[in-house]
């Protein structure tokens, strides 16, 4: 494999006050939601482009509101493994949730069609969540997605047998 | 009057012009600046880190800029929900027309510059503004 120089990444270096617990929550689950790699005690990193460093601006903002502190930085890994190590765990975080979206599409075959078309919804949105921080998509993004896409064809395959 | 925000527009910021424009300032000018810092002292900032008419808590500008200008308008709390979804993705509102629209803007800053996803959006927050006040007059949705 050709040799590829570490890309740019985006940092969040902040720090909320303990107390009021509501605002501290609240940017935690925004960081989880855009699936941040945690670096450190108050130090999250997401591959920057246009979207992140917004993202990662606002809430940098949020933080200050909040009482806290916060500081963007735009850096690089000094290696090329130590960027792998960063994206293994940030993929392996995804892999997990494409594995229970893979194993709850494949238990929804057995369901009664409205059960079913209810699942399918659920986890085509679980999917474009999921999606949404993949940045380093591995294989079971596909299988997770053909599965969803075999509970959507068995549904339009019984909608058409005679009853 | 000026007004300023960042360049590389996306959704919130085309929203949130054609607001101004639209709403509050007829003769609004929009400057873009890529740095914070470079922001016209005679200018009034939108949604940039800072200003009053950002984020705020939930709220993403265009939704700040209503509470703030005290537009109690329905349908521009609608076409807010709608600008709030496709701007964070966060499911606080039921807004199927969300992901569209964040994908046209989003291909037409590949496409466009700043000025020009302006005069383009333009005309869609026109159409969505009359389709929704269309849709809360009669109840259902329009032809």
């Amino acid at each position: 494999m050709p040799y590829q120089a570490p890309g740019e990444w985006v940092l969040l270096a902040y720090r909320v006050p303990r107390e009021p617990s509501s605002p501290r929550i609240a940017i935690w689950r925004k960081l989880k939601r855009l699936g941040v790699a945690q670096v450190g005690d108050g130090l999250v990193a997401l591959p920057a482009d246009a979207r992140t460093r917004e993202h990662l601006d606002w809430l940098a903002e949020e933080v200050v509101e909040a009482g806290g502190s916060a500081m963007m930085w735009l850096a690089r890994p000094a290696t090329v493994a130590a960027e792998r190590e960063l994206a293994a765990g940030m993929t392996a975080a995804r892999v997990a949730e494409y594995g229970k979206v893979l194993a709850e599409a494949a238990a929804g075959a057995e369901l009664e069609p409205m059960a079913r078309a209810a699942l399918l919804r659920r986890l085509r949105a679980e999917l474009r969540r999921i999606a949404r921080r993949d940045y380093f998509p591995p294989p079971q993004r596909g299988e997770a997605q053909a599965a969803v896409a075999a509970l959507a064809s068995r549904a339009r395959v019984e909608s058409q047998e005679p009853a | 009057m000026r007004w300023v925000t960042r360049t590389a527009v996306h959704i919130d910021r085309a929203g949130c012009a054609w607001l101004i424009r639209r709403f509050i300032d007829a003769e609004a000018r929009f400057v873009f600046v890529a740095d914070p810092a470079e922001t016209p002292t005679d200018a009034s900032p939108f949604d940039m880190r800072g200003a009053e008419l950002g984020h705020h808590g939930p709220d993403c500008s265009f939704e700040t800029i209503l509470r703030r200008r005290e537009l109690d308008d329905p349908v521009l709390w609608k076409l807010a929900e709608i600008v709030h979804e496709a701007d964070l993705d966060d499911e606080a509102f039921d807004a199927p027309e969300a992901r569209g629209l964040d994908v046209i803007v989003r291909g037409l800053s590949m496409t466009c510059d700043d000025a020009r996803i302006l005069e383009l959006t333009g005309p869609i927050f026109d159409g969505l503004y009359e389709y929704f006040r269309r849709g809360m007059l009669l109840g259902r949705e329009p032809a």
